[in-house]
């Protein structure tokens, strides 16, 4: 520091940089290149004791938020949401929270490897001046056999390779997630498409409704977007003096927002359909209209039986839904996920048909941006494909389809008949393990990027992301990579490297109308990293929307159940998403939300179910479907129907680091392959058993602060 | 002791009609303030260290049942049962801040405060923190890593009132309201967490403690809580 600069002034600039929001880095070490260098060569920008504060995008899941990172001395500290960014306003939820935990992991990988499959004793470091012409030279592989299969995150790196395999001639990208099934995106798009005639995923205005029926959505959770979702919802409850919303959540296993709800009405797995028609017949009908035929089609008194509900509730209920002014319904995805989710999906968005709330304040919107699909049947065919010997190249990014996909589909059996498998992964997770090399990219707090397609926003975003630090190890951004090995395989694109990518896909955003502009390109990407993205100021929501004239497929009843022997499973996702934030150890030390459980799978059950059959908390039970088993601890959980069962999804890892290894089950093993109409998987009408193992393993939970190892 | 003392009283208002029990400040808390994560077996033993937790108790019977969630951190008592008992004057009020502290390089950890405390606010180090490098990168420079036997507990995350007041100071004027959060209400997502300064009628906290829908936690032992609850509606006894 110069000596011109007095004490006084030093506090003034220290204090300058103490406001979060008020001074955001908008040059220093963004120009263009990170160029590793040691601390002793401080930059400019980086004093000793001066925080610095970085604008980025969480990739912790698909939604997008914004995020405001606190570093000092070249160290991610804090990570907040960014107050200016119209997805989360400055909040963020624990996964995002936690996320340089996944950036100072000790068990990344800290440069490119030859994996050989696991087999340890081939294994070898390599560099990246041999993998750039391996990567060149799997990419002149017939143009047919070559595949990606891609992670919901980042958008910009989806949007490179979507290029590459183009020039290339390759099938297009896939983009999986297990959090994606179980949110059951395309299922919604496709309802939406049939519901409304435009294939976009639906808005709800969740703040402004009154009478809000969910079903199976947990938007408080993990559902879509949970951040912007429970700002809404603490909106919906007392934003507005005088009126307070009512929320009713139909699902069988009371979620965290079910447990929110004011009303939770525990119907059996697979009769939402059932009860969204009947209750679209019965609001049509107590608003003095003709309800649909489809609706007509069924009788809701036999509905609440099959369903298990009082006739009187479900009426109550209806009156309820129709005198509101603001009603909604939320498909979501416990209920879609099914054979019939389609149409379960149709039958629920129908209701908010019924009560016109279409294009209204506290109704459905549609989202201005086409998401793309992720459908199931598409990685189906890819694992046929690879069973076929028809794939010589699997490229894998941001996903880990060995752990998250349901077992029976045989993906890590498949991979075994691919010649060569390169993984991009930061961590080495079974996928990984089971790659011929690992190319490792930069962790999410080290790279560039922008995630365009954010589910809930209200408006058109482009969220930016950029380093926050200086790489931590001999890591390289996988659109270099590939650039680099396009170019040397004589297809190159035409760009430089990821940033000038990233440039050249926002130019047009200069003049798009958005909340700032700039004259030319390095101005405007200045500011794009200082504010962390680019949106327009007013709200851009398609209100022009209109039911289609669609009909909806007759439901089926709920199975039948053998009881107190078959049970209705569900699985769930938790706070660790995909099964990716496992190695985070502050993700696992979070107690669940509605268990108080850490660190392990357990098996809900009613309390009653259990006595029934003599089980007791942390019992070892084995629970089987028809697709396979899994053991875990019981947990006896009071808020679910005593046919059902269920397990959260996330643990179980075989790999993935010293905090994810050996720790719970994986439900994977428990799910079908199947599929419903738009693809999605069919992960919510499992039957399942149950038998006691004669084996005791206490769960870690936080209820008891008195422990629950007894005695100590 | 500063001759004349500044007469901000920090209080935190939560509204449990908007909180969900989504743990987001439990987490937040922890990456702030350096909080150790214990593992699977101390958790077990009931030695998990959580400076604000989530209290979910079942209220009801199948098929009317439901959680009511309670986000308990320490309450920063005006007459703070934990600090008269603590030998070593380990827990302090500090006067200018009007919260309770703990002093942790005098601890030797005795834990009669945690055994007075009402609210189960403090948590105890039953080991040394045992973060791997390079995962120590993270830790907050501006927050002490506390070590085997000591106690500890939320502090309001006074490193950032005092960054806070720093920053007003630097620039001559006076501290705003909102202008300081500590971690878990930057974080909440569903905004039930609000805080501020309560010596001042016109504070966003001072205005929402006075809704009728406001109580303290166990306001009969006399502790005088700077924590004010707003019930749920509906549920939580509302």
């Amino acid at each position: 520091m110069s000596d011109k600069i007095t004490r006084r002034d030093f506090l003034k600039i220290a204090g300058a940089g103490a406001a979060v929001s008020a001074v955001l880095t908008g040059c220093g070490p963004m120009s263009r290149y990170i160029v590793r260098r040691p601390y002793t060569e401080m930059p400019e920008y980086n004093q000793t004791g001066l925080n610095t504060y970085y604008a980025s995008t969480c990739r912790e899941c698909a939604a997008g938020c914004g995020i405001i990172v606190r570093t000092k001395e070249g160290r991610a500290i804090t990570i907040e949401g960014n107050p200016q960014h119209p997805l989360n306003r400055g909040r963020l939820c624990a996964r995002g929270i936690t996320a340089q935990q996944g950036l100072y992991n000790p068990d990344r990988v800290i440069g490119p490897i030859f994996q050989a499959r696991g087999a340890a004793g081939r294994q070898a470091k390599t560099t990246w001046d041999e993998t750039i012409p391996l990567v060149s030279d799997a990419l002149k592989s017939p143009a047919d056999q070559v595949a990606f299969l891609m992670g919901t995150a980042p958008d910009h790196l989806y949007d490179l390779v979507n290029e590459l395999t183009t020039a290339i001639g390759a099938p297009a990208p896939l983009r999986y997630s297990a959090l994606a099934s179980f949110e059951g995106r395309t299922t919604l798009q496709e309802a939406a498409n049939r519901t409304f005639g435009k294939p976009a995923l639906p808005y709800f205005d969740l703040a402004n409704a009154e009478v809000v029926f969910s079903f199976g959505a947990n938007f408080l959770e993990t559902w879509l977007s949970p951040v912007s979702y429970s700002a809404a919802y603490g909106d919906m409850r007392q934003a507005r003096p005088t009126r307070r919303g009512y929320l009713v959540a139909f699902e069988p296993r009371q979620s965290l927002t079910g447990g929110n709800a004011d009303e939770w009405i525990p119907i059996k797995p697979g009769s939402e359909g059932l009860v969204a028609l009947a209750l679209a017949r019965l609001v049509a009908e107590a608003r003095g209209e003709a309800p649909s035929a489809a609706a007509r089609s069924v009788d809701p008194t036999a509905v609440a039986e099959a369903a298990g509900i009082e006739p009187a509730k479900l009426a109550e209920l209806a009156r309820l839904f129709a005198s509101s002014e603001h009603s909604l319904a939320i498909p979501g995805g416990g209920a879609i996920g099914q054979h019939q989710g389609l149409a379960i999906a149709q039958a629920i968005l129908q209701l908010n048909v019924v009560v016109n709330n279409l294009g209204m304040i506290g109704g459905v919107f549609l989202t201005t941006s086409e998401q793309p699909a992720t459908t199931l049947t598409e990685v189906s065919n890819l694992v046929q494909k690879m069973n076929n010997s028809q794939v010589k190249v699997l490229f894998i990014h941001g996903t880990n389809p060995v752990f998250e996909l349901p077992k029976v589909l045989g993906f890590a059996e498949a991979l075994a008949k691919v010649p060569l498998v390169i993984s991009f992964a930061t961590f080495p997770d079974e996928t990984a393990m089971f790659s011929d090399y690992i190319l490792p990219d930069h962790s999410p707090l080290e790279s560039f990027g922008y995630q365009r397609l954010l589910a809930a926003a209200d408006r058109p975003v482009y969220s930016s992301i950029q380093p926050v630090v200086a790489p931590l190890y001999d890591t390289r951004a996988t659109a270099d990579v590939l650039l680099a090995a396009a170019a040397a395989a004589g297809k190159p694109l035409p760009y430089t490297d990821e940033v000038d990518f990233v440039q050249q896909k926002i130019v047009p955003l200069i003049s798009a109308g958005g909340f700032y502009s700039a004259p030319e390109i390095q101005t405007f990407w200045s500011r794009w990293l200082q504010y962390g993205g680019w949106w327009v100021t007013e709200q851009g929501l398609d209100a022009d929307i209109s039911a289609a004239s669609g009909s909806i497929a007759a439901f089926n009843d709920p199975a039948a159940l053998e009881e107190d022997k078959q049970f209705y499973l569900v699985v769930y996702p938790t706070q660790l998403g995909d099964g990716a934030g496992a190695n985070r150890p502050w993700l696992q030390e979070m107690p669940d939300p509605m268990t108080t459980l850490t660190w392990n799978t357990w098996v809900e059950i009613n309390p009653e179910t259990a006595d029934k059959l003599g089980i007791h908390d942390d019992d070892v039970v084995r629970v089987t479907t028809p697709f396979g088993a899994v053991e875990a601890s019981v947990y006896r959980y009071p808020a679910i129907r005593p046919d059902t069962i269920a397990i959260p999804f996330g643990q179980g890892h075989t790999a993935l680091g010293r905090w994810a290894e050996g720790r719970g089950a994986n439900p994977a093993a428990l799910l079908p392959a199947a599929v419903n109409e738009a693809g999605d998987l069919a992960f919510s009408d499992v039957t399942a058993s149950i038998a006691l193992t004669g084996k005791r393993r206490p769960l870690a939970r936080v209820e008891n602060r008195g422990g629950v190892y007894g005695e100590h | 002791m500063a001759e004349v003392s500044i007469a901000e009283k920090w209080g935190l208002v939560v509204d449990q009609d908007r909180c969900t029990g989504c743990n987001a400040c439990v987490v937040a808390c922890s990456m702030e303030n350096n909080v150790p994560f214990t593992g699977e077996d101390n958790v077990a033993f009931g030695r998990g260290t959580y400076w604000i937790y989530n209290k979910r108790m079942w209220e009801g019977e199948y098929p009317r049942v439901a959680p009511a969630f309670q986000p308990v951190m320490c309450q920063q008592c005006g007459s703070a049962p934990c600090e008269p008992v603590c030998p070593t004057f380990a827990a302090v009020h500090s006067e200018e801040e009007q919260i309770n502290l703990q002093v942790y390089i005098r601890c030797i950890g005795t834990r009669y405060c945690a055994n007075n405390c009402p609210y189960h606010a403090r948590q105890f180090n039953f080991q040394d923190p045992d973060i791997p490098e390079p995962m120590n990168s993270y830790l907050n420079p501006d927050v002490t890593v506390r070590s085997k036997g000591v106690m500890e507990k939320c502090t309001f995350c006074v490193q950032r009132i005092v960054g806070g007041r720093q920053t007003a100071s630097a620039e001559d004027r006076p501290l705003r309201d909102g202008e300081v959060t500590p971690a878990c209400v930057a974080a909440c997502p569903s905004g039930a967490l609000v805080f501020g300064d309560l010596s001042d009628p016109n504070s966003r906290v001072s205005q929402m403690a006075q809704n009728e829908r406001q109580y303290k936690l166990m306001d009969e032992l006399g502790t005088k809580p700077k924590v004010t609850y707003l019930k749920g509606g509906g549920r939580n006894g509302g």
